[in-house]
């Protein structure tokens, strides 16, 4: 197998990696969601503009500024926090969704070529994690907002090569994503021309049956006229059946685009939306203007990230947490991982099968699920090994669901455990027992069983 | 399109219906029908308090369901916020269980997030695609309470009310803006751009 550089630096990707190279693209895409999950809850989306207002008002009458400049300065001070801090959330989850697109892409040409994508059990176990076959290796954590953090995700998704001595690494190594994929196409285009060589009766995740979204509420914030703001573009990407050579290069192009732009810094031809690289610089460099702004005004003390990102612990795990914490953690990994099951389901089952997996599994999981007890989560506060006082968060370990029952079945006595110790949560029991029934392996056309039972 | 004239101050937030039905839950009766929203029920009696005189006139929504997903039948997706640019061409007109966009009731703040009604009021769609059903069925619409639909200050009189997504309150304000005029701008985009909307959405079905 040949999983070297060539001379221009591109992965030597052949028929002889093809497939592996497929899966490993699968992998890199699912590694970024839990830090980019972690991250997203880190923020508080919605502070409580009154409070921070009453507590700049009363620094800058301290100052010595008048009552009526005190409370026109303070709103404005306010209100900065509250359009960025929603902003930040946008700007995170828009990036989210694409690199679930960028998944089930991938996942897509691997299906359309060799079959069997692989989604279960692919996230990364071991924190601070690595990107498979990046050159040079760097670390990703779960972590919260910060100009750190950011900084992380610019190396994630750079269009260009990062400057460190590269080391060996165990998968098909690569400098850039978009030099990895530049590799698959490039194999593509010399060895699969034939469409043959895609077999488009097996099951893919493909447009115009409601899978996939652009935006929702979550991808937009409000500026500070109370006015909405977009952070996708509606013609910058979507889910893709792939049939033959040309659709299987258009979905890596997707991938690639979005990640690291095509047109300039943009990602889609209307140029209303900037590439994930770019997006990321973007609210690094308002992260650092607004903490600027605030140290100018209220000293460098003054620390404006305490007012709307949660204080989570770099890579916490479960078994960081107390009992009552620990088994709303377990619950929520397992929500996750069932998600991945959920997936990989939706590849192996026939059209009206995957739409109800997908719409009322997967949908529902990650809107009204997931989504609610990754929120709970940062509400729990603990006192970490080094004696200071965190928030919690969702730690996004895989579940390792047993094979004595179906993964639904141990998730219902996972909320069981969980609502008998944390009752905050028994809202979520009938979106529990209304989820699809989907099985680990076998999968879905081997069944007999309704999966809306 | 929706002839539907504006009642005084009806758009904004915390006005209040000419007659506004009781608040206590105990009225609340038993659905006839299950529909997405005030004005958006076919019959005599089957708004949430069954006091409505005529179809298109009743108060309020007799499903409750949360969110995308959520809904048990057909017509009760509350629509916009989540879900496809087709989804929510179809607010309050979804075809089957849990494939209803977003929410109910629909307070007039909300708007859609995707597709040909992106950034436009959702109940003046969700209203529209009703009336067009009530013609088909040569049935006559009495105007509803709100003509574009319930504020949200409104629908939280009545106890919490809760919209979906982590992105905060759809009417709001952070001291620069004041919500109610907020609101009547998109009712009024929202109008002048129905024929348009309607057009697209078709377009988008076709697709």
């Amino acid at each position: 197998m040949q999983t070297h550089f060539l001379k221009s630096g591109i992965t030597d990707i052949t028929p002889d990696n093809m497939k592996e190279a497929l899966q490993q693209a699968i992998e890199i895409e699912i590694a970024t969601l839990p830090t980019y999950l972690s991250t997203y809850y880190s923020i508080n989306r919605t502070p409580k503009q009154p409070a921070l207002t009453a507590e700049f008002t009363e620094r800058l009458l301290a100052q010595g500024l008048t009552e009526q400049q005190a409370a026109t300065q303070a709103q404005e001070f306010s209100a900065k926090i509250m359009v960025f801090a929603n902003k930040a959330g946008a700007n995170v989850m828009s990036v989210l969704v694409e690199e679930m697109l960028h998944m089930s892409l991938a996942a897509n040409v691997k299906q359309a070529m060799f079959g069997d994508p692989e989604l279960i059990g692919k996230s990364p176990s071991v924190w601070p994690a690595y990107l498979a076959g990046h050159e040079p290796p760097f670390a990703i954590n779960r972590a919260k907002l910060s100009h750190e953090q950011l900084a992380t995700f610019l190396k994630i998704e750079s269009p260009e090569r990062l400057k460190a001595r590269t080391v060996k690494v165990g998968a098909i190594p690569y400098y850039t994503i978009g030099e990895f994929y530049q590799g698959i196409e490039d194999c593509i285009r010399d060895h699969y021309r034939d469409d043959k060589d895609y077999h488009a009766d097996r099951a893919q995740l493909i447009p115009d049956r409601g899978y996939y979204a652009q935006n929702n509420i979550d991808t937009i914030y409000y500026n500070k006229e109370h006015k909405p703001v977009y952070e996708n573009s509606a013609d910058a990407g979507n889910l893709i059946h792939v049939v033959d050579q040309a659709s299987a290069l258009k979905a890596l192009e997707t991938i690639v685009e979005q990640g690291e732009g095509a047109d300039c810094d943009f990602d889609d031809k209307s140029h209303n939306e900037l590439a994930h690289y770019y997006k990321f610089k973007q609210l690094q460099d308002e992260l650092k203007a607004i903490t600027l702004a605030f140290k100018k005004q209220f000293g460098d003390e003054m620390q404006v990230d305490k007012y709307f990102i949660h204080n989570i612990k770099d890579n916490a795990n479960t078994t960081d947490y107390p009992p009552a914490i620990a088994s709303v953690s377990t619950l929520t990994n397992a929500v996750y991982s069932y998600l991945f099951i959920m997936s990989q389901g939706c590849y192996h089952a026939d059209e009206h099968t995957q739409f109800e997996i997908f719409m009322f599994g997967i949908h529902k999981t990650m809107l009204w699920i997931l989504s609610s007890l990754c929120g709970e989560m940062t509400n729990f506060t603990y006192l970490g090994a080094d004696g200071k006082q965190y928030a919690a968060t969702a730690t996004y370990e895989e579940y390792q669901f047993s094979s004595a029952s179906s993964p639904k079945t141990q998730i219902i006595a996972l909320f069981n455990q969980a609502v008998g110790a944390y009752k905050g949560i028994a809202y979520i029991e009938q979106r529990i027992h209304d989820l699809p029934d989907v099985s680990q392996a076998g999968f879905l056309e081997k069944s007999n069983t309704p999966l809306m039972a | 399109m929706s002839t539907l004239k504006d009642k005084p101050l009806s758009n904004g937030c915390g006005s209040q219906p000419v007659t506004p039905p009781s608040s206590d839950t105990a009225d609340i009766k038993a659905p006839l029908e299950l529909h997405a929203c005030m004005g958006l029920n076919a019959c005599k009696g089957h708004d949430r308090f069954g006091s409505n005189s005529c179809a298109g006139a009743g108060y309020c929504a007799t499903e409750t369901h949360v969110c995308h997903t959520l809904n048990n039948c057909a017509g009760q997706g509350g629509c916009g916020l989540f879900g496809d640019g087709a989804e929510q061409c179809k607010p309050g007109a979804n075809d089957c269980s849990w494939q209803g966009s977003c929410a109910t009731p629909i307070q007039a703040e909300r708007f859609s997030t995707l597709g040909a009604n992106k950034d436009k009021s959702v109940w003046l769609l969700a209203r529209e695609l009703f009336e067009q059903r009530m013609k088909k069925a040569r049935r006559n619409v009495a105007e509803a309470p709100f003509s574009a639909g319930p504020p949200q200050a409104w629908l939280s009189s009545f106890g919490e009310y809760d919209s979906c997504g982590n992105s905060g309150d759809k009417s709001c304000s952070f001291g620069f803006n004041s919500p109610a005029e907020n609101t009547q701008e998109l009712v009024d985009r929202s109008r002048d751009e129905l024929p348009k909307t309607l057009k697209n959405c078709a377009c988008d079905d076709k697709d």
